[in-house]
């Protein structure tokens, strides 16, 4: 094993401060809201949301020049008695697509819960501004963390600042959505803690890295392995675990409901893949990985009939999201099958990811845009939404487009993911999977035009109680033409996504 | 202008009308931007030499344009068909605030019809292939009547059924090709070895088929012609269904003769020619005959296009599409006739006599173009059983298109106010000229041959004999049964109470998972359930 | 038996009971009180994980010692905020009891 390959993941990287300002900055706003009080709140977050957009680019920038993962060793003490911080190509993304979500829906956010100076702050704006900086720290935290338990903290940080973001709006029907969202999201981080414990007991570490060489096939793994990815099956909302997300994330105000949607149950996926690929590498076994998919299958031709069957807007939106986190899940048969020679060099891979990044500006870009309409005509019901297309043009546009990418017709994010995830499966010969995403393909532009329709028929417009400002839409806009910039991607296994995997692996072979 | 800058201007001036719709100055003068919009697309197909080719940059998809023969043809041929019922579109909206919305879609259509036919990548084709399929449904849903929107409802659902066909045809065409080049070139080449031939075949054939019309994928035509506004329709059943014919133009390896594959699409297009006339002549809407009759010659064409792939012979392109040029203008420009249709004197001599000259072309009439296709395609034919069927389809087409025009003079209620007779007259001189043209294109035949007494009178008896059936029909017809528009479609209301009861179903399904204990139990279950899996190993 | 065996089976008992009335308790205070049981059965879980990790010295391995700390804290607020939740639920609606839900009425 070459000697320099063990450098790399032992040491800080010469960047690796900014993945503690990832982390930290968010943390920051957080207290200085509590030193300067309440109206200051919605500048402090803005000026931090900022700030933290030029750290993740700053990090995703670094990986790419130096084609290797950035690394932070907390307090300069080595795993396994100290923590690792490790952004690799595929967090470098993923944080580059947080940071751009969470700014747009802070910029959205403002129409909604933005405070005048002469105002007395509400609690319930208050509230919002501080729950986004701490699901945002959450969610970079999952991003970059290299040891189960931090990630475990994070996991628990990311759901305790969600839930209050369901029932924000106080009536009783989101506050019981937002018990059972946390009950619910508890029992799976038991499960989690649970996996951890024996883990523990049976390794002696907890770091990712030196996890991946002590791991056997036994079955304590096997237990442990499944205990946590069924807890984090449920916070991910996977059929047949979904109870909570549609009340959840259909009683969030929009903004809430866009970073619930795009960005927080994606969280707990992340930590599945990491779990499956980085820590326990060579446990999954065909039978596990396609009883995966096959809940993914089930999710995707669910979520969207129901989603089809829904006479709420918001509704509807929810079930689609339930319907398209089912296609994550394609990554597990397909990335780890014998064609490629590693899962990340596959082109599932590549694929998997880009239908996670699509899939967050899309479903952000869906909830925003659901949310102007609301806001704009007092309801959501789908029925009397007709012709509201003349109204709110930009807002529709971007509902299309938005759609256009569920939907999977070019150009956009989810028509190359789904190409290579379709590519995958014939190479892979697990045709099946081809089926599930086609018919899901066909359900969701279903759902989609049953909206677009309404709202692009030929009625005279319904009266709007509020007129919406035209940067909230064009703004709405711009993040559903993210997902379709994303289409520019070429049709191969991307290399930024595979960017800082080996470190995992040779770091282990010491 | 050179020619790379002539092809990307062919897709960009439509995509830059559209944007221009944006801002109010511009919508005021739709009727202009209508026609103008294709006039690059025209000079492309005329001025360019065969095989001009356009990479775009890699921030515009990196899509790649290439003008072949057949492409070249098609694309003139439905340029003109989009001005002359643009021209159509701007005097009947004039005034019209609905004018700017109607233009939005007529312009997205626009730019995907002829973006398919330069495509010369799969993922562009698949791009403008959507673009087209999806933006007709505001086309086709303009007027808001219930009809419309049934009509719509089943168009998309079909048309998105068919693009998932073709996305699945198109990676497993992708995936057997050497180091993944999208190019289509690249991968119809690969098609003699790849391992997934035969899926990708059949894919392609259901896709494409859906898209022209065959049965049992035609149910869609009749209910969309007859829905959408004339002009509409004149483009959509015109150029955008050619969209379909050129795909299997480019797609199909006629290298390696596939015998199975080509049969398959010599019966369907057979079965669908006979059966497009059989139901379009107990037919009464005028609009809906024409609908059958596209079914029936895109049949006709599909059978054309299977004796080339049977036999492996390439001249099947060129010769299908030639026959397509000729429908593009005859279909299109009959829709606008329907529209501008009156019985007094100046209607009749204006547009009834080069109707009955346009629509027997498609039956055949000697010294139409419609002769000299099916001239040019008898070789391909042959002598056998297909080539006979292919000479009566003939009277059934003359047969289908007579009772057209009796119902056109019979419905003249349905020609609209203001309508301008000039882009109708404008389409049929260019139907009845441009073929003679490019026959030289086509074959190397000469010209002559098609005038001599022997072909003439090969093409006029089974115009003679459609003639007398269509008295026979005139006399008798009341017999023949009223058949919906979309006949088999008509089981729909089955398919509905069907859908609707499985997503009731699972709606029930849905409320009991979502129970607390339910869901709880299956959490632990799924634990279990899991580290069994894994324990079953690799 | 040893000590930390037994322990074991204790803490394995404690999540079964938590999961136990986690799953079938329909009142929302008992839930989370079940949820504080699992939580603790995995706590001494951890306890005898830490046991069994004595070495150099040491009576106990310090780092599982860590995480339970960790995860009693969590627990904690956990708890805090559930609580919290259930009060205003009682306040707004009366009720106590988690219902399944119809999901057509959730906010507006």
């Amino acid at each position: 094993m070459a000697p320099d390959a063990i450098v790399l993941s032992d040491a800080t990287t010469a960047d690796g401060y900014l993945l503690v300002l990832a982390i930290i900055f968010p943390v920051i706003g957080i207290l200085l809201t509590l030193a300067f009080g309440g109206r200051y709140v919605e500048r402090i977050a803005l000026v931090l949301l900022l700030a933290g957009l030029v750290v993740a680019i700053a990090i995703f920038a670094a990986v790419l020049r130096d084609d290797q993962s950035l690394v932070y060793i907390v307090g300069n003490w080595k795993p396994p008695l100290g923590i690792a911080l490790r952004a690799d190509g595929v967090s470098a993304a993923m944080m580059l697509t947080i940071a751009v979500i969470i700014c747009a829906i802070g910029l959205y956010a403002r129409g909604e819960f933005g405070q005048s100076q002469a105002t007395v702050p509400t609690r319930a704006s208050y509230a919002f501004w501080v729950l986004l900086l701490a699901i945002w720290s959450g969610l970079n935290a999952m991003a970059v963390g290299a040891d189960l338990f931090n990630l475990y903290v994070a996991l628990e940080l990311l759901t305790f600042a969600a839930v209050p973001l369901v029932c924000l709006k106080g009536y009783e029907e989101t506050i019981k959505a937002a018990l059972r969202y946390m009950l619910f999201a508890l029992l799976g981080s038991v499960l989690y803690l649970l996996g951890i414990a024996l883990i523990y007991g049976a390794y002696g570490t907890l770091d990712i890295a030196l996890l991946s060489d002590r791991v056997r096939p036994e079955p304590i793994a096997w237990i442990a392995a499944a205990l946590m990815t069924a807890g984090l099956l449920a916070k991910t909302a996977l059929f047949p675990l979904h109870l909570w997300l549609p009340p959840a994330h259909a009683g969030a105000p929009p903004p809430g409901s866009a970073v619930l949607s795009a960005l927080v149950v994606k969280g707990s996926f992340i930590l599945i893949v990491r779990l499956w690929f980085d820590a326990m590498p060579g446990l999954l076994s065909f039978a596990a990985a396609q009883l995966l998919a096959a809940l993914g299958a089930g999710a995707i031709l669910f979520g969207s009939v129901l989603a089809l069957r829904q006479a709420r807007l918001k509704l509807l939106i929810a079930y689609s999201t339930i319907a398209q986190i089912g296609y994550l899940f394609f990554i597990f048969p397909l990335a780890s099958g014998d064609s490629a020679s590693t899962p990340w060099s596959s082109i599932a891979w590549t694929g998997g990811w880009l239908q996670l990044f699509s899939h967050a500006f899309a479903k952000a870009a869906m909830f925003m845009a659901a949310g102007l309409i609301a806001e704009a005509v007092g309801h959501d019901q789908i029925a009397d939404l007709r012709g509201i297309g003349r109204a709110l043009p930009v807002t529709i546009f971007a509902f299309g487009l938005a759609g256009l990418s569920l939907m999977g017709v070019p150009p956009s994010g989810g028509f190359v993911a789904k190409w290579m995830l379709l590519s995958a499966t014939v190479m892979e010969g697990q045709w099946w999977w081809a089926v599930v995403m086609l018919v899901g393909g066909l359900l969701a532009g279903g759902y989609v035009f049953m909206v677009l329709g309404k709202a692009l028929s030929s009625t005279t417009p319904p009266v709007l109680r509020v007129s919406i400002p035209r940067h909230s839409e064009v703004l709405v806009l711009a993040v559903a033409l993210c997902a379709v910039l994303l289409g520019l991607v070429p049709l191969q296994p991307s290399e930024f996504l595979t960017i800082g995997r080996p470190d995992i692996h040779t770091t282990a072979l010491q | 202008m050179n020619a790379e800058m002539l092809l990307v201007l062919t897709l960009a001036l439509p995509l830059v009308t559209l944007a221009g719709c944006l801002s109010r100055q511009f919508r005021r003068h739709v009727a202009v931007l209508l026609v103008v919009a294709p006039l690059p697309a025209l000079a492309t197909a005329c001025l360019l030499a065969d095989g001009s080719t356009v990479v775009l940059p890699p921030a515009l998809l990196g899509l790649t344009l290439v003008l072949d023969r057949p492409g070249a043809m098609l694309l003139g041929a439905a340029a003109l068909l989009w001005i002359t019922a643009g021209a159509y579109a701007g005097r009947r909206f004039r005034g019209n605030p609905d004018g700017a919305r109607f233009a939005v879609w007529w312009l997205m259509t626009l730019t995907g019809n002829l973006g398919a036919f330069l495509a010369a990548d799969m993922v562009g084709f698949y791009l403008f292939f959507t673009l087209a399929s999806l933006a007709a449904y505001g086309l086709v849903v303009f007027d808001g009547s219930p009809e419309a929107k049934r009509a719509a409802a089943i168009y998309v659902g079909l048309a998105v059924f068919g693009e998932a066909l073709l996305l699945m045809a198109f990676v497993l065409m992708a995936t057997a090709t050497p180091d993944s080049s999208l190019l289509i070139g690249d991968a119809v080449a690969s098609f003699a070895t790849s391992p997934w031939r035969d899926y990708a075949m059949a894919f392609l054939i259901l896709a494409f088929g859906l898209k022209i019309g065959l049965f049992p994928f035609h149910v869609w035509m009749p209910l969309t012609y007859s829905a959408a506004p004339i002009p509409a329709a004149a483009v959509l059943s015109g150029s955008a269904v050619k969209v379909g014919v050129i795909g299997l133009i480019r797609f199909l390896p006629f290298e390696v003769p596939m015998h199975n594959w080509g049969e398959v699409l010599v019966i369907a297009g057979l079965f669908s020619t006979f059966y497009g006339v059989a139901i379009g002549i107990t037919q009464a809407n005028p609009k809906t005959v024409l609908a059958y009759s596209s079914v029936s010659q895109m049949g006709l064409l599909a059978a054309v296009l299977g004796m080339g792939l049977s036999a492996g012979e390439k001249s099947a392109a060129l010769v299908a599409a030639f026959s397509a040029t000729f429908h593009v203008l005859v279909k299109g420009g009959l829709f606008l006739a329907i529209g501008v249709a009156t019985p007094t004197k100046r209607g009749v001599w204006l547009v009834f006599v080069p109707a009955v000259v346009l629509a027997l072309g498609l039956g055949g009439l000697p010294l139409t173009g419609g002769a000299l296709a099916k001239l040019a395609s008898k070789p391909l034919m042959g002598q056998g059983i297909v080539g006979v069927l292919a000479t009566l389809s003939a009277i059934g087409s003359t047969l289908l298109m007579l009772h057209f025009l009796r119902r056109m003079w019979s419905s003249t209620t349905q020609s609209e106010a203001r309508a301008s007779l000039l882009p109708w007259l404008a389409t049929a001189l260019v139907a009845i000229v441009l073929p003679w043209i490019l026959y030289s294109v086509v074959t190397d035949e000469p010209l002559r041959d098609a005038m001599l007494p022997k072909e003439i009178w090969e093409a006029l008896w089974p115009v003679l004999l459609g003639s007398l059936a269509s008295l026979a029909l005139w006399r008798w017809g009341r017999l023949l049964p009223r058949l919906p528009a979309g006949d088999v479609i008509a089981a729909d209301k089955g398919l509905v109470r069907l859908a609707d009861a499985s997503g009731a179903a699972m709606e029930k399904i849905d409320r009991y998972l979502r129970e607390w204990p339910v869901a709880t139990a299956l959490l632990v279950g799924l634990a279990t359930l899991l580290s069994v899996s894994a324990s079953l190993g690799r | 038996m040893t000590s930390g065996v037994l322990l074991g089976y204790c803490g394995a008992v404690l999540v079964g009971l938590g999961l136990f009335g986690l799953v079938t308790n329909p009142e929302i205070l008992r839930k989370i009180l079940a949820f504080n049981v699992l939580g603790n059965g995995v706590f001494l879980l951890f306890g005898v994980i830490a046991r069994r990790g004595a070495a150099a010295g040491l009576g106990a391995d310090p780092v599982p010692q860590a995480l339970v700390i960790t995860g009693i804290v969590v627990a904690f607020s956990a708890t805090a905020m559930a609580v919290g939740l259930l009060v205003r639920l009682n306040k707004v609606s009366g009720q106590t009891i988690m219902t399944s839900d119809d999901p057509t009425n959730s906010g507006k």
